[in-house]
């Protein structure tokens, strides 16, 4: 046996005389990266991804020309490597190019406008079997709390989903906290932490984001500790949402299970009065800064400063913290300025405190409210009155308290660069409302005062990386509402928080790995192209009438049936790629940053056409490595796939679209199985 | 005394009416002494169609631009002796000039002998370098030494050793052999190989005997492009012709060496140059290449030691044999040696095949033996080596014609096709047009070539219709060092050339395109911008009327306007504007 | 469903003798394709099914190699195939012009044939004519230093000469 000697990458490697490099590379547990190469046929060299570059022949020169590893035979003494900058060039190019002509979608359109990047396609497709528990599992590899964000998030995933081009989007969000209530219900889904790494991570707030770092890093086998000023945790979930939306003991549970893993939550716990930010950093290997946004903006008008006009943040928590009073609001006229959800949340909260009169100040009209259609429904059922296209010029007092406030009628100018129409004053337009309270909720601000020495932003906000979440301070990350924009919704600050949990990790493991948005091919949907749908509605779910529940903070949604979700799941027209977690092609472009728009131009027609026995083909998906038709050819000895023209517009084609080609295939998918995309895909009958 | 009236009947002669004169002067010379004969091509393809008149096998004139109506006069002073009938016709000296200053080696029977007669070939000296072999007991390794000696170096484009090709398959295990011949010449531009199979078939088929002999191969197979059927029906007509005599088959001329000789017709694909590509075709499959290493040398036709130069290498290797290896490493330069043909087209003045030694400069051949610009056009650039190879422009002209010298310029020696550009060709829509065609022509097997010869074409397209961006240039760099990096085989490794080379020497007429939105030429239809000149329009309305699409819009005898949005910039009013009143800017 | 291709019915007894004397030569697809071609003026599906079948190739092959090469067509072609050459030289001297006015004339687009099937049009690589570029070639006759006013008069000819039989 003639063994040669050489290495790769730096690392040394023997084989046997004859291999080639790809080979080689293989029998010595190292992947070089290639899309059309199979043990199991001829080599073809198509793809160019295996290139690699010679930096010494063994006799002391390099091999002027990159070398295809499929085909090169390795020689005695030489260096190879495939991360040289030549090599990751050629590489880079070939991906683009590629993708270039790639059409799908490598994920649903929900997740790719998931903040936190859920899969919401793969959990959806567990409910639809059943599998709740499953479903969890996937969840809860980006979201620790899915019952209570299920209850409480916007949903961006449903914004996007493409059932709205058919009829209605999927209820994902309701499905999710579905599951995760089953999940809670009975055999709870509980990954096991890694083994001690023996490294310390403080997280200063124990909000969504806070407790989604900590349970990421706990997972990872960090030892975690969260502290929190308030007395529970839960953050804006537990002060900010009004139960009747989520229910206390839910996020209990929730909670609890990032107990159980093992993160210590220390309460009562305020940074730089309790303890210093200082104290902190010297006893932790990192701190992460999740602090939230706490202090409601003011709208400088006259008469803010009088007894009767608070924060909409701030009314929301006396009430949940059970700190201040639950005010008795029977007989009182209360007015929310704003129009977000925090005002919904705030309006419907005073309804339930007994108030005879809620006014909703909003200075544009319905349309442009940003809180979500269906709260702001459910409270004008519930008895709120909208006072749209008006704003506060003054809150007139009486002996230092509320009495009136005067609102400047408003009208709609043209559109601003967001394409919103923004609200003009109507000259001499005025209206004047009696009123008891006034509450301000037209947004949040945090709270910076303790975390002394840390940057912060023209905003106020802390200022934090967006790729490594670094502070100024060389081991205190930020992240969620405390951070750069300021207050925005829980799944955000989750998503955040998680990509931040990753980046400690790697940072606590030695080598920091900064975040960066992994590539999607994605195509573009139109209603003309789901036209041959069936229509199925979206499922509603049951709510207690509106005359019950404005009198108490019970829950509004009484919950879906599994028979309901499971219904609901199968709407879903599973967007995404079948074959995502084993497409070669995606793996390798996620490798390294591409940009294949710059080379975008003719594209193969895409489109999904059943062509043979059990395989569904798409063009769009195809990259002509032709390893189906080699398969086909040499292993499978069919001969049915065939690479038709000739270029740019080659095509792999059963002969002639005949029926007899499906008389002639076997089943045996071995070309299914050998794409290196989701080109191919076998149709489970 | 005999007297013969030969007329130049190669694929451009009979396209410029060869045929025709034939036809007319064959019943005037029925029943007279004057023999009427054919030749092939003598590359001077501006005069064609062109009759030679020989007195006892010497040229005595040379009739250019013959046409039908002159066979009476041709006639009757052949017959008659008396030329003065025909002087006007007669050759101008310095149209011979374009002869006389070239050394003809490939193309030394071409035009002179009958290419449907092997006596008139043997004539000229055909199957005596075969013969000296044969009888003289040169080796294989004998000839191969000899081949080595001479220099000669692949005329198809790549300059490698002819010896050194010839020696792998020789010491190449097996007794299973091939060699082919690459006929399938793709370059656009160049027809010497055609010219050479029309007009001279017995000396291609000597050479590739002697090729086979050297490497040991019992079949010889020409690979020809089915879009010359008269070189086809004429080398076919040639092997049948050497079979009867004996030079191809069983036991050649009487010894132990034989050899088999086959036509395969190629079906329309630039790629089946590439020497991979055309062994996949010879076995009837896609014309896609295969990985190298192996060398066909090694593993080629039916997986056997495989040998393929082009034609214009194999029509030097009898003279080799005759002459010596050292006469013919005698001319050339110290990396180049013997003789070039090239296809010199274009803007030229005068066209046509020419055959020099290496080492003379361009301006030799484009200005001396060429004549320089027609039409009173300034020279802008030269085109050598087709798709892969680029543009030189004028401040190289003195560059020497070598393998080496003209790689330092970006373009390549090639198969030796040389188009010449005048001032009105737009260098951006010149890389367009080679884009064009190897996206078109690429097989689609590799990545770098199938998408990116692609999307290097669409950004070119795209500049041309003034939609070029700012980042363009830069982007087309990228790609181009990326596929020339990545492509599988020599047609995607060298796509690349024609736009890098264009970018090195004509930069600015790109960015005139995409930041001005101009072509400097004015050939870019979409960034003309047509107008007429009120001072110097009549209002005679021919423009109007011809206007396509009605932009045109006046008064008679008052000054017409064209409307800019409608205007497609097709030129059609500045053609037919007797008055030069009509702007194209 | 049954696709077009299998309700074509050509002659294939033409086919045989081409079948006989190649069909057992080894690497002799393109040469049979190409005598097919010469036989039925294009490649009808189901005489591509008769070669695969007599060859002992896939029909996917055969379909394969036939559409790798440019030379092979899949519709029927007009009485007279009108190929112009856009090689460089002819590409430099104005064969844009030639194939405007052969497309206005004839009201045919290039790789289509007129609608009395009397014409096809087509725009090929290089034919090797280049010192008389613009070129075309008409079955097999070429014509050379072309002006638009030429080409229509040779097509002029030709019709004048089909209307005359």
């Amino acid at each position: 046996m003639n063994q040669i000697h050489f290495t790769i990458n730096g690392l040394p490697c023997v084989c046997e005389a004859g291999a080639s490099i790809l080979q080689a590379a293989k029998l010595n547990d190292i992947e070089i990266p290639n899309l059309c190469n199979d043990e199991s046929v001829r080599v073809y060299g198509a793809c160019g991804l295996c290139a690699v570059e010679v930096l010494d022949d063994g006799r002391g020169k390099p091999v002027p020309k990159l070398l295809r590893a499929c085909s090169a035979k390795v020689m005695e003494g030489y260096v190879i490597r495939f991360d040289t900058e030549r090599v990751n060039r050629s590489r880079k190019i070939a991906l683009e190019l590629l993708m270039s002509d790639h059409t799908g979608d490598c994920r649903g359109p929900c997740q790719l406008n998931c903040p936190a990047g859920t899969d919401c396609q793969g959990y959806v497709k567990k409910i639809a079997g059943g599998d709740f528990r499953g479903a969890v599992g996937i969840i809860k590899e980006k979201i620790p709390l899915p019952a209570s964000i299920g209850r409480v998030c916007p949903h961006p995933c449903e914004q996007n989903c493409r059932r709205g081009l058919v009829e209605q989007p999927l209820s994902i969000a309701f499905l999710k906290a579905h599951a995760a209530d089953r999940d809670l219900a009975g055999e709870t889904y509980r990954p096991e932490p890694a083994a001690e790494t023996g490294k310390t991570v403080a997280v200063v707030g124990g909000g969504p984001a806070g407790l989604t770092a900590a349970y990421y890093l706990r997972l990872k086998g960090h030892s975690v500790t969260v502290y929190d000023a308030a007395a529970k945790m839960g953050g804006m979930l537990r002060y900010g949402i009004p139960a009747y939306r989520l229910p206390k003991d839910v996020l209990d549970r929730e909670i609890a299970e990032i107990a159980r893993l093992g993160v210590s939550m220390k309460n009562n716990v305020r940074i730089g009065k309790d303890i210093t930010l200082e104290q902190l950093r010297q006893e932790s290997d990192a701190v992460i800064l999740a602090a939230g946004a706490w202090s409601s903006m003011q709208m400088r008008v006259p008469g803010e400063d009088l007894d009767g006009v608070t924060g909409g943040i701030q009314f929301l928590h006396d009430i949940s913290s059970g700190e201040g009073e639950i005010p008795d609001l029977t007989g009182k006229k209360v007015a929310v300025c704003g129009g977000g959800n925090t005002a919904m949340d705030a309006c419907r909260t005073a309804i339930r405190c007994g108030a005879e009169t809620v006014y909703v100040i909003y200075r544009r009209t319905r349309s442009e409210m940003p809180a979500e259609e269906i709260e702001i429904e459910e409270s004008a059922e519930e008895g709120v009155t909208y006072k749209f296209l008006t704003n506060p010029a003054e809150i007139v007092g009486e002996n230092g308290r509320v009495k009136q406030i005067r609102l400047q009628i408003m009208e709609l100018g043209e559109p601003d660069a967001s394409g919103r129409r923004s609200p003009v004053p109507v000259a001499g337009a005025f209206e004047t409302l009696d009123v008891d309270l006034v509450i301000m909720a037209i947004g949040q601000k945090p709270d910076t005062a303790g975390l002394d020495g840390v940057t912060l932003t023209k905003k106020g906000t802390v200022a934090a990386d967006t790729a490594t979440f670094l502070t100024n301070l060389p081991d205190v990350y930020a992240v969620g509402d405390l951070t750069n924009r300021g207050a925005s919704i829980a799944i955000e600050a989750i998503g955040e928080a998680g990509r931040c949990a990753a980046v400690v990790d790697s940072a606590l493991r030695g080598e920091m790995k900064p975040y960066s948005a992994p590539y999607y091919s994605q195509k573009t949907v139109t209603a003309e192209d789901l036209a041959g749908r069936e229509k199925q509605p979206r499922c509603q779910m049951p709510v207690r009438p509106a005359a019950e529940r404005a009198k108490d903070f019970a829950p509004v949604n009484l919950g879906l049936s599994d028979e309901t979700a499971v219904q609901e799941a199968k709407r879903c027209l599973e967007c995404g790629c079948h074959d995502y977690a084993e497409c070669k092609l995606i793996r390798y472009a996620q490798q390294q940053e591409i940009h294949p728009e710059r080379l975008r131009g003719v594209k193969h027609t895409p489109g999904q056409e059943r062509r043979l026995v059990c395989i569904e083909r798409d063009n769009g998906k195809c990259i002509l490595c032709g390893l189906c038709v080699r398969i086909c050819d040499e292993v499978a000895k069919q001969g049915i796939l065939g690479l038709v023209g000739r270029g740019f517009p080659t095509a792999v084609k059963p002969e002639f679209q005949d029926p007899a080609a499906v008389a002639i295939c076997r089943s045996c998918k071995k070309c299914a199985l050998a794409c290196p995309t989701g080109a191919l895909k076998i149709i489970e009958d | 005394m005999s007297i013969r009236l030969a007329v130049g009947q190669g694929s451009c002669g009979i396209a410029a009416g060869a045929q025709k004169v034939a036809n007319a002067l064959r019943p005037l010379l029925a029943g007279s002494e004057v023999q009427l004969g054919t030749v092939g091509c003598i590359g001077m393809c501006w005069l064609e169609p062109i009759v030679d008149l020989y007195e006892n096998d010497t040229l005595k004139a040379r009739l250019v631009r013959v046409q039908p109506n002159h066979a009476e006069a041709i006639a009757e002073a052949a017959k008659s002796g008396d030329l003065s009938g025909i002087a006007e016709l007669v050759i101008q000296p310095e149209d011979s000039a374009f002869l006389e200053q070239q050394t003809r080696i490939a193309l030394r029977n071409c035009g002179i002998i009958d290419p449907e007669s092997l006596e008139s070939a043997k004539a000229a000296g055909a199957y005596s370098a075969l013969g000296k072999i044969l009888s003289t007991g040169m080796t294989p390794e004998d000839v191969i030494e000899v081949i080595k000696v001479s220099g000669l170096a692949g005329r198809g484009g790549a300059g490698f050793p002819t010896w050194f090709k010839w020696n792998a398959a020789r010491q190449s295990a097996g007794d299973e052999k091939y060699l082919i011949c690459n006929a399938d010449e793709g370059d656009p531009g160049a027809f010497m190989d055609r010219a050479v199979i029309e007009s001279d078939p017995h000396t291609l088929i000597e050479g590739m005997l002697i090729g086979a002999y050297a490497i040991g191969a019992k079949e010889a197979i020409v690979y020809v492009r089915a879009e010359y059927p008269l070189a086809i029906r004429r080398l076919e007509n040639a092997i049948c012709d050497a079979r009867e005599a004996g030079y191809i088959g069983k036991n050649i001329m009487e010894t132990d060496f034989s050899c088999e000789f086959r036509i395969k017709a190629g079906a329309g694909a630039f790629v089946c140059g590439e020497e991979t590509a055309l062994i996949e075709s010879l076995e009837g499959q896609r014309g896609m290449p295969r990985l190298k290493p192996p060398f066909p040398a090694q593993s080629g036709y039916w997986n056997k030691p495989s040998n393929i130069n082009n034609v214009e290498t194999f029509a030097n290797v009898a003279w080799i044999i005759s002459n010596g290896g050292e006469a013919f490493a005698a001319m050339g330069t110290e990396d180049s040696k013997g003789t070039k043909v090239f296809a010199l087209t274009g803007k030229i003045r005068r066209g046509g095949l020419v055959e020099i030694p290496m080492g003379m400069t361009l301006r030799q051949v484009i200005f001396e033996i060429g004549g320089g610009i027609r039409d009173g056009g300034t020279f802008k650039a030269v085109q050598m080596g087709g798709p892969s190879g680029g543009c030189i422009p004028a401040s190289l002209l003195d560059t020497v014609i070598d393998y080496k010298k003209l790689a330092a310029t970006g373009a390549i020696m090639g198969s030796g096709g040389m188009v010449v550009m005048d001032d009105s060709t737009c260098m951006v829509s010149m890389a367009k047009f080679f884009l064009d065609f190897t996206a078109k022509e690429s097989c689609g097997k590799c990545v770098h070539c199938r998408i990116g010869t692609k999307r290097l074409q669409e950004i070119l397209t795209r500049i041309t219709e003034g939609e070029g961006q700012e980042g363009d240039i830069e982007l087309m760099e990228e790609l181009c060092n990326a596929v020339r990096d990545g492509a599988l085989c020599g047609l995607g490794q060298t796509a690349p050339n024609p736009v890098l080379s264009t970018l090195r020497y004509f930069r600015d007429e790109f960015e005139a395109h995409i930041r001005d939105k101009r072509c400097p030429a004015h050939t870019c239809t979409a960034l003309l911008h047509v107008s007429i000149d009120a001072e110097k329009c009549r209002g005679c309305t021919a423009c109007a009327r011809n206007c396509p699409v009605y932009a045109i819009s006046g008064a008679v005898k008052e000054p017409h306007e064209i409307n800019a949005d409608a205007c497609i910039h097709c030129g059609r009013c500045k053609a037919v504007c007797k008055f030069g009143a009509v702007i194209v800017e | 469903m049954q696709c077009e291709c299998t309700k074509q019915k050509s002659d294939l007894s033409l086919l045989e003798p081409v079948l006989a004397e190649y069909a057992a030569v080894p690497g002799s697809l393109i040469t049979i394709l190409q005598h097919a071609q010469e036989i039925y003026g294009y490649l009808p599906t189901d005489v591509l099914y008769r070669i695969a079948e007599c060859t002992g190739n896939s029909p996917a092959r055969v379909l394969g190699v036939a559409t790798f090469y440019t030379q092979f067509r899949f519709q029927p072609v007009g009485k007279y195939l009108i190929m112009l050459c856009d090689g460089t030289a002819c590409h430099v001297n104005g064969s844009a012009r030639i194939a405007a006015a052969v497309q206005e004339y004839l009201h045919v687009e290039n790789g289509g044939t007129t609608e009395d099937g009397l014409f096809s049009f087509s725009i090929v690589a290089c034919l090797g004519c280049c010192s008389l570029s613009p070129v075309m070639m008409i079955n097999g006759d070429t014509y050379g230093s072309l002006t638009p006013e030429q080409v229509l008069e040779i097509l002029k000819d030709i019709q004048a000469k089909e209307a005359a039989e």
